[in-house]
């Protein structure tokens, strides 16, 4: 045990002094061990940043509203085929689903880029057409004003209801309750104006605009009549055994055949934290397949090197073999060289891999920081020592096997 | 003189029928042959011959670094032959102080480390160690050089340096081949001298040389040729006349 300690110690002499005395060449030698370890440490750090703050904002978003959306498959696409989900469908949900707090439909009008017009200022917003229920499922509030009315769905009110976005770029009075904004042509009266909700992955959350459903109907004609049904189940009732019920019930109702597909989706945060899981790892299997090789490449320039360090140092060899070093030291003595080396470029590696995180994370500004986990600080390392022991035992068992006689007579 | 005759101290060094063969093409060679030979504590043997002859191969035989084809060797009353690596570099260890002629110290260690060395293949804790190297130091006359690096000393300075390394261990045997055969003739008698010293303090000392002036300051001269032994002669105690 003392023996292993002196030759550990003696070894990581050597092998400090080695690199010392060749730093250029240390350098380039473990040039796959730093980029290996630099992008594991880049790529976790970003990826952990990333997907952070992702899960923030979808808790932020309610994580147990789930939206049924109408899905069409590619073939169904190919073929023409557009799936939608109507008003019945709705009115059917909402009839029959038990263990749901609140169920709402909500009608994505125009929902890309309708233009908004206040006074001389006009700006791109999204028109929403839903009934009083949203406000409960999606959780918007009113800053000012009041959220739309049954009245307002059953008379087809020309209300609005607008996100502060709207307000800001249409310039409006501090408190906008009362004013009128138009929208392609057709006059609505603002009744009130959502709390702000902040950017999700760098979309505004806060610009659009929610009119009675009945009054989107109306504007978007029965032709687009299509709808997006979302719902908060009960707290203590099972999100499967609900959206199983909800399956059926829709299958149903649009008569599909057994095996048809599905002709909607539940999307929720749950699924979208799933989704986005399944991303990030296959980003990180990647990421481990690129760092292996750069590994391999490393430990076989370590190998490399230290093969030429034995044969550099085979009179050396010589010398300790004549003072008594067994073979076992001598052994030990290159293991720990190569271990010390490849750690050195683990240590390079890392210290790269925090700055091109940092520089990442700066250069984003929606990215919190870099963040890296100590596993993987853990990983990197376990790694690398690995990496040098399993090639600097070749090396090692060439210069511990030398012959004293044949080492010292070596020129 | 000598208090203790010669054949009344412990045999350190037995040779029986040694022989040393290379294989060549399409002959063997002998380097050494039938060589029976015993040196007991504290003698001061030379090694003399012509170029070629086995000094060196002798040499490297009697301190464990190669071995015999034929023939049995017992160092300090071990068998040589049936050790395995591990315990013949422990032998050399503990018994054998090699110095060698173009002074093989380790170049990016200084004059103390260099010393030190040794101990390191022992379990002695680092104090220990840097004591010992310090007192062999001394003892050659290079307390003042401990910090220098090889290249930094004369060669003179470089061969009191591993003769002290050879020395730290309290080795049976001091083995030196040719160990002046680089330096010049004044420094020649210095180290020559530190020689004639150790022995007085009962070391064993088994040098190869083909200077005549250096086997005269032995008491004991073995003379091969061809790998066999040629003579074996005993010098009269006066090394003092020689000394220039
Ligand atoms: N590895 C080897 N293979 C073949 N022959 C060898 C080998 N080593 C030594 N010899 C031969 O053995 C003989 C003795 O060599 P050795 O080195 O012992 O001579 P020496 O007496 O020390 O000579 P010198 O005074 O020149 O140093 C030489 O003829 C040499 O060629
Ligand atoms: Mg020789």
């Amino acid at each position: 045990m003392q023996h292993f300690l002196h030759a550990l110690l003696e070894g990581s002499r050597a092998a400090l002094q080695s690199i010392r005395a060749h730093a250029l060449r240390s350098s380039l030698t473990t040039l796959g061990i730093i980029i290996g370890v630099a992008s594991v440490i880049t790529v976790v750090a970003v990826m952990n940043g990333l997907s952070s703050s992702i899960r923030g904002q979808l808790d932020d978003l309610g994580s147990d509203m789930v939206t049924i959306r109408a899905y069409t498959t590619p073939e169904q696409e190919l073929l023409g085929f557009r799936n939608k989900l109507r008003d019945e469908d709705y009115l059917l949900l909402k009839s029959r689903v038990k263990n749901i707090e609140d169920i709402t439909a909500t009608m994505p009008a125009f929902s890309m880029g309708l233009s908004v017009g206040y006074g001389r200022n006009s700006t791109q917003t999204q028109l929403i057409g839903a009934d009083s229920s949203y406000q409960n499922v999606v959780r918007v509030y009113p800053q000012q004003g009041r959220f739309l009315s049954e009245q307002d769905d059953n008379k087809r009110r020309r209300v609005a209801f607008i996100g502060a976005t709207v307000a800001k770029k249409l310039q409006m009075p501090a408190n906008p309750i009362g004013q009128y904004i138009n929208l392609s042509g057709d006059w609505f009266r603002v009744i009130g104006m959502a709390e702000k909700r902040g950017s999700l992955f760098g979309f505004d959350q806060d610009n659009y605009i929610i009119t009675p459903f009945s009054t989107a109907k109306a504007l978007n004609g029965p032709d687009n009549l299509m709808v997006e049904i979302s719902y908060r189940p009960k707290a203590d009732a099972d999100p499967k055994l609900i959206e199983q019920q909800i399956r059926q019930l829709l299958r149903h109702r649009a008569k599909l055949a057994s095996e048809a597909p599905d002709h909607f989706e539940f999307v929720s945060a749950e699924k979208t934290k799933q989704q986005l899981d399944t991303v990030f790892n296959s980003i990180t299997a990647v990421a481990a397949g690129v760092v292996s090789i750069s590994l391999l490449v490393g430990g076989i320039g370590v190998m490399n090197i230290m093969l030429v360090s034995v044969t550099e140092r085979t009179r050396e060899i010589g010398i300790v073999k004549a003072l008594g070093a067994t073979p076992q030291f001598i052994l030990l003595q290159f293991l720990v060289e190569a271990l010390v080396l490849s750690l050195f470029g683990g240590v390079l590696g890392l210290m790269l891999g925090y700055l091109f995180a940092a520089i990442i994370a700066f250069s984003l500004p929606s990215m919190p920081g870099a963040l890296v986990p100590l596993w993987a600080i853990g990983l990197s390392f376990g790694f690398t020592s690995l990496i040098g022991l399993v090639f600097g035992l070749a090396p090692a068992v060439k210069a511990a096997r030398l012959q004293p006689i044949d080492a010292l007579r070596y020129e | 003189m000598m208090a203790i005759a010669a054949n009344e101290q412990p045999v350190v060094i037995d040779l029986c029928d040694i022989g040393k063969s290379y294989q060549m093409a399409d002959e063997t060679f002998y380097a050494l042959r039938e060589l029976s030979l015993q040196i007991r504590q504290n003698e001061y043997v030379a090694i003399i011959g012509p170029s070629g002859s086995g000094k060196s191969t002798l040499l490297n035989v009697l301190g464990c670094l190669d071995m015999p084809s034929q023939g049995h060797y017992q160092l300090a009353g071990h068998k040589v032959a049936e050790l395995d690596e591990t315990q013949l570099a422990i032998l050399r260890n503990h018994q054998v102080g090699f110095i060698f002629q173009s002074f093989n110290l380790l170049p990016r260690m200084t004059a103390l480390q260099n010393v030190m060395q040794p101990l390191v293949y022992r379990l002695m804790p680092w104090r220990e160690r840097e004591a010992k190297a310090k007192a062999a130091l001394a003892k050659v006359g290079l307390s003042d050089k401990a910090g220098h690096l090889p290249n930094q000393l004369s060669g003179g300075q470089r061969q009191r340096v591993a003769i002290a390394r050879a020395l730290v261990t309290e080795p049976a045997i001091l083995l030196g081949d040719e160990p002046t055969g680089n330096l010049d003739s004044k420094t020649t008698s210095d180290i020559m001298q530190l020689f004639d010293d150790l022995h007085a303090q009962g070391h064993t000392i088994i040098l190869v040389t083909h200077e005549q002036d250096i086997a005269d300051h032995c008491q004991r001269v073995i003379r091969l040729i061809d790998g066999k032994l040629a003579a074996d002669s005993r010098n009269s105690p006066h090394p003092d006349k020689l000394r220039v």
